[in-house]
């Protein structure tokens, strides 16, 4: 029987290892999705509570979460290709000009 | 309220809409050569004013006497908006400072030729959101109004892909932003386990009736949410210790553009944290009750240390800055610090204090970026010794610079002074020592921030330049806007009386 | 908006666009063009002065006119508008204002023809009358604050206005540090009297005087603190210094505002306020005796003076001392009488020094001149003429309002025991002036306009100009005749019944009369006695620099060390400098070099300027440029505020 305690502990789980990559790879790209690790361990919180609750508020922003999740994929795929070709690095602690 | 009546509500928001459409489309079409590079901007003043004049229409009533409108109940699309003073006061912040970032985008250097279309696309859809973050009463909306708020503002921050330290700026701010936006929804995430319930008024009711808060572990699961929660908002206002994006990304950030960054955002997420904090902690009846309300949490506490500690960081590191936008980008976490004193005040006076300061600011706040437009403009860089001698060489363009410095340090007679007497008189009305204690760093703050201030008016007035610097032309949609903007700062010094009463106005859901 | 309801509003906007306008455009304006705009709104200020006042004329100064423009500030329960007030008392204020300023704006028409910032001299001059309407039609004390501080400033802009000579920029710096030393004392003043009273209206500050809101105590330190500001304001002792200086600016500037009408704000203050002055028989006390004093000592140094515009200075600050006299021994009409008459005979007087001036091209020591009556006709007549009213020669109008003052300082006392004292003192010293007064001032008309002409040969004199003739022709008339409306021996009261709806019932509370005040054989005795010290003053100037002009020569060699005194101005300026400027200044070079650089760089950072830059340089170096560790503080603030909470909830 999966109760909501497991879910809610892969999500702290997923949400740590999340945090855990933001602080700890260099590459912008792994960066990005290790924020989408943190954005689905919310989802994931949010849908086991919906299921305990039997509401749907938490189903439905799960599923915008997910719409804005893919946008920002994008604008950061954007952003990260245009940096790399202006300085042929994605590596964010090569990136520092701006500082201070 | 019904879906369709709501509609009628969100004119304002439906216009900047269309019109962001339109101009996308009309900028996919422009091989055909038919449409002229003016012709973007001003669709966006268009489509803004229309908005604008909207809001003003259903709100004039309101502000000077009579009716004000829907107070409290008059919530949209089943509670995902609010309709009340504070969000049209908000909405009318921000669309006033779409405008001017507008106006001074007019040939500004920054944005490159090609795609002035998506350009002010991007602003007014920018807009809409902080127009549905000024009025978002539930959690998904606060999420999504965010969110289109922020992918803009990541988007427009490495517009100007030729220039390194943009693309540079842009990558920074969307990597820290979706973090802060992950850790401020998994906190939303924890808020729903814990309450059943995403709107404000649902949670509400769920603080006050259920037994959530009563065990250890509970109060420390809300506690936890509600701190994730705080990061994702501290981040949209710049406070600290989520501020660390803000001066990379204002310095990076096409000037005109930072200049609608530094308020905008700011100004709805002011709006946010009044709102959320207020309308589902407080017990109705009392201001007093928060801190009892929000189960022994002092939030108030919170949030003025974080007062503190920001305005403190911001002004100390302005200090030794040599750029002037990256100076005004800490001078403006400075200013979120100031801001907050009012939030921790609370009350009408705390409302009404937040209000008129963040009209104030973005007043001059956006004339300051605007003459730092025209001096990066004219001289290819925004470096402090490129203000030198600007007294002589742009006698016009120095004045109101002064202007606004002296605003920005809250001197009289300007409308920044004003401002901060609000700030401080409502601190000082809440009167406990911590309030006291508070307003007392705000103080120092306001000293120590004139040091920094002056040394551009010294740089502008007593240092000669170097070598040949150019004058500043003032012809410009950009320079009649600044003028116009340090024309208020001084009228509303003198005459504040209009702005305190549309300030007070806008705290009347907290009545 | 009607005229007829916010005509007291128009009366200061009128100068103050034509400050604007002159001050935007003027520079693109024909030199007629930016003249007309100074002196047509100046001149119709003056007439829709004289349209609002036909009410309070007709009534004989009954009637009184309030208009409230704008709720200026409210906050909970303070609610300061902003009105204006016109009563019998702001009536004579706004017509001597605007009349006079109408006449220097003309006057400057021709002054000011050949300068090249033309308009910008203009725009301060509209800027400044704005300031001064505003400063006597305020209903309130922070409006009348707002107009203080105004003039304050224009006048520090004028002094200035040639600011390339550093000694005249200076002089404006020095103006303007006295009068914050005064306004602090205003300011302190106001506060009080809104911690007694909860407004600082005028009606509200007289309603809450009479019901006793204010106690003796506090009503006494109030004035004080008030009368600190006049003294700035008005150059009196201690503040007086900066006035002298002042005459660097252009000489219709020291005519209107260092003669006629700003130094007269503090005058005209205290009896706006004479209703607490009045209740306060302590401060009245130090007001008289201070404006004695002044009045005394100002006039000692005149004798000595050189320069045509120092003389007229101390001059001024000596009649000034008068009105405040007046205004302390509760004889507030008479005040504001003399203030009236000084401001023409004192006008005259300057702009006759300025004719003179311009005519030789710049040349301001008397030594140096010497006949030239006949070279410049309208102005030796009108000078003279006012020499006559300012030396108290009857029937010109200096005449009539010194001698009130001085009578009244001599039939009158208050409740203060000692008072009796002091305004025989005042009035002692008020004679003592005078006499010294006419002598100073004859001397400055013989050395100027009579005896061998001493000018350097290579200076050329200039013709009389009609633009600058025709003001002082004016100016000198109303000398003449303007002391007859208050010709109290001769049994003509108009002037003191027409303020007397204001000012009349704080002078009954604040006067005792003597037993012999309402003898006129004695009133007639002292009238007399004024005239004789008059021609006393007038006979020793003659004797000294007609008959034999070789004596003071020798009288200042005989006494030396009493001439040095009096011509170095008693060394007050030296004693400012030695005992005040010079031990902060050593005091600030203390701090400096011991404090600072030898304490505080011993421990290694230099003044709190520098400790602060150094945290600011520790929060540079947090700001390292990668994101990451901008995350990590994201989330060490995260766990921070978690841990603050956990420890303040007692979770853990």
């Amino acid at each position: 029987m999966i109760t909501l305690q497991h879910y809610l502990v892969l999500s702290a789980i997923v949400f740590s290892l999340g945090v855990a990559g933001v602080l700890l790879r260099r590459n912008a790209l792994v960066i990005l999705m290790s924020v989408e690790l943190m954005l689905n361990a919310a989802n994931l919180a949010l849908l086991g509570f919906a299921r305990q609750l039997g509401d749907t508020t938490g189903q439905s922003l799960a599923l915008f979460v997910m719409t804005v999740a893919a946008a920002e994929a994008a604008v950061g795929l954007a952003l990260v290709l245009a940096l790399f070709r202006g300085r042929g690095t994605v590596n964010v602690d090569e990136v520092r000009s701006l500082r201070g | 309220m019904s879906n369709l009546v709501s509609f009628g509500y969100i004119v304002p928001e439906l216009l900047l809409g269309a019109m962001a459409v339109i101009l996308f489309l009309l900028s996919a079409m422009r091989r055909r050569n038919l449409l002229r590079k003016t012709i973007f901007p001003g669709l966006a003043i268009l489509g803004l004013m229309a908005a604008l004049s909207v809001l003003v229409n259903r709100t004039s009533g309101g502000i000077f006497g009579g009716d004000p409108g829907c107070i409290s109940g008059c919530s949209l699309f089943f509670g995902l908006l609010a309709t009340d003073p504070l969000a049209d006061f908000f909405r009318i912040l921000v669309i006033s400072a779409t405008t001017i970032c507008v106006l001074i985008s007019i040939g500004s250097p920054a944005l490159p030729k090609g795609r002035t279309g998506e350009y002010h696309g991007l602003l007014l859809v920018m807009c809409l959101g902080m127009c549905l973050l000024s009025a978002a009463n539930h959690l998904l909306m606060v999420y999504v109004a965010m969110e289109t708020v922020s992918l803009c503002s990541y988007l427009l921050t490495g517009w100007d892909a030729r220039k390194c330290r943009s693309r540079e700026a842009g990558m920074k701010y969307v990597l820290f932003g979706g973090v802060a936006s992950g850790v401020m929804l998994f906190g939303m995430s924890l808020f729903y386990g814990l309450f059943g319930d995403l709107s404000f008024q649902g949670l509400h009711l769920a603080l006050q009736g259920s037994g959530a808060l009563s065990g250890a572990m509970g109060q420390w699961a809300a506690t936890l949410s509600v701190v994730f929660m705080f990061a994702g908002f501290g981040y949209k206002i710049a406070a600290t210790p989520f501020h660390m994006w803000c001066p990379d990304v204002y310095e990076g950030a096409p000037t005109p553009f930072t200049a609608l960054l530094s308020v905008g955002p700011k100004a709805v997420g002011m709006a946010l944290i009044l709102r959320f904090f207020y309308s589902i902690f407080l017990f109705p009846g009392s201001m007093e009750t928060v801190i009892g309300a929000s189960g022994q949490i002092p939030w108030l506490l919170l949030i003025g240390i974080v007062s503190a500690v920001t305005m403190t960081l911001g002004n100390l590191a302005a200090l030794v800055q040599n750029n002037v936008k990256r100076l005004l980008a800490y001078s403006s976490i400075a200013h979120a610090g100031y801001i907050l004193m009012g939030v921790t005040a609370g009350g009408q006076e705390g409302f009404e204090a937040v209000s008129l300061y963040m009209a104030v600011y973005l007043i001059m706040n956006m004339g300051a970026f605007a003459v730092v437009s025209l001096v990066e403009k004219a001289s290819g860089s925004e470096e402090l010794q490129v203000f030198r001698g600007l007294g002589k060489r742009a006698p016009l363009v120095a004045l109101v610079m002064t202007i606004f410095l002296i605003s920005l340090a809250g001197l009289p007679p300007t409308a920044g002074f004003i401002g901060k007497l609000y700030l401080f008189a409502a601190l000082l009305e809440r009167g406990g020592f911590w309030f006291l204690m508070l307003a007392l760093v705000g103080v120092t703050n306001s000293v120590v921030s004139l040091y920094f201030y002056a040394r551009v008016l010294k740089s502008m007035y007593m240092e000669k330049a170097d070598t040949d610097l150019p004058t500043i032309p003032i012809r410009n949609p950009a320079a009649v806007t600044a003028t116009a903007l340090s024309f208020a700062t001084l009228f509303l010094g003198l005459f504040w009386q209009p702005l305190a009463t549309a300030a007070r106005w806008s705290a009347t859901l907290f009545h | 908006m009607d005229i007829k309801t916010s005509i007291l509003l128009w009366i200061p906007l009128l100068p103050l666009f034509g400050a604007i306008v002159n001050g935007l455009f003027g520079r693109h304006f024909s030199r007629p063009l930016v003249s007309a705009i100074g002196c047509g709104t100046v001149g119709m200020a003056f007439v829709l002065g004289l349209v609002a006042s036909a009410d309070i004329f007709a009534s004989n100064g009954e009637a009184r006119l309030v208009q409230s423009v704008y709720a200026w500030i409210t906050a909970g329960n303070i609610s300061i508008q902003l009105s204006f007030l016109l009563d019998s008392l702001s009536v004579i204020m706004v017509l001597v204002v605007a009349g006079v300023s109408f006449l220097i704006h003309v006057y400057s028409t021709g002054y000011m023809r050949d300068d090249p910032s033309h308009a910008r001299y203009f725009a301060y001059l509209n800027l400044f009358v704005f300031s001064m309407l505003v400063l006597v039609l305020g209903d309130n004390l922070p409006v009348l604050f707002v107009g203080w501080e105004g003039v304050g400033l224009c006048s520090y802009l004028l002094i200035g206005f040639w600011f390339e000579d550093p000694a005249k920029a200076s002089a404006g710096k020095k103006a303007f540090i006295v009068n914050r030393i005064g306004d602090l004392g205003f300011l302190i003043g106001m506060f009080l009297l809104f911690g007694a009273v909860g407004s600082l209206s005028i009606d509200d500050l007289r309603a809450g005087t009479a019901q006793g809101l204010i106690a003796p105590g506090l009503a006494t330190a109030a004035c004080l603190f008030l009368f600190l500001g006049a003294t700035g304001k008005s150059a009196q002792i201690p503040l007086y210094v900066w006035l002298p200086d002042a005459m660097a600016g252009p000489t219709p500037v020291s005519a209107l505002i260092h003669a006629a009408t700003m130094v007269t704000a503090g005058v005209y203050m205290i009896a706006r306020l004479s209703f607490l002055f009045a209740i306060s028989p302590t401060a009245s006390a130090v007001v008289a005796l201070v404006g004695g004093l002044t009045a005394l000592i100002a006039a000692t140094i005149g004798i000595t003076q050189k320069d045509i515009k120092k003389v007229l200075a101390y001059s001024t600050v000596s009649q000034l001392g008068y009105m405040f006299v007046a205004v302390g021994v509760g004889a507030y009409f008479a005040g504001i009488f003399h203030l009236m008459t000084h401001a023409f005979f004192k006008a005259c007087l300057f702009l006759g020094s300025g004719a003179v001036i311009h005519a030789l091209s710049g040349v301001q020591d008397i030594t140096k001149m010497g006949g030239l009556r006949k070279k410049l006709p309208w102005t030796y007549w009108t000078f003279l003429i006012s020499t006559l009213a300012i030396a108290g020669f009857p029937p010109f109008a200096g005449f009539f309002s010194k001698d009130e003052i001085l009578w009244k300082a001599l039939s009158s006392t208050s409740h203060a025991p000692w008072a009796s004292w002091v305004h025989l003192a005042a009035y002692g010293m008020g004679i003592l002036a005078a006499a010294i007064t006419s002598f100073y001032m004859f001397r400055l008309v013989f050395l100027t306009f009579h005896g061998k002409s001493r000018l350097d040969p290579s200076i050329h004199v200039h013709h009389e100009m009609k633009s600058m003739s025709y003001p002082l022709a004016v100016l000198a008339g109303l000398a003449t005749v303007a002391g007859w409306v208050g010709a109290s021996l001769f049994g003509i009261h108009s002037f003191a019944d027409f303020l007397d709806p204001v000012v009349g019932a704080a002078q009954k509370t604040a006067v005792v009369m003597r037993d012999f005040a309402h003898n006129h054989s004695i009133e007639w005795a002292a009238a007399v006695g004024s005239v004789a010290v008059a021609f006393i003053g007038l006979g020793l100037a003659w004797l000294l620099y007609i008959k034999s002009p070789d004596t003071p020569w020798r009288l200042a060699e005989r006494f030396r060390f009493t001439y040095r005194l009096v011509f170095n101005k008693y060394w007050v300026d030296e004693f400012y400098e030695a005992f005040i400027i010079r031990p902060i200044h050593a005091f600030s070079v203390f701090l400096w070099r011991i404090v600072d650089v030898v304490i505080i760089d011993g421990f290694g950072v230099n003044g709190p300027a520098r400790l602060l830059k150094g945290i600011g340089h520790v929060g540079r170096r947090l700001q390292s440029g990668n994101v990451q560790a901008y995350a990590f503080w994201l989330f060490a603030g995260v766990a921070g505020a978690l841990l603050y909470l956990a420890l303040a909830v007692g979770v853990i």
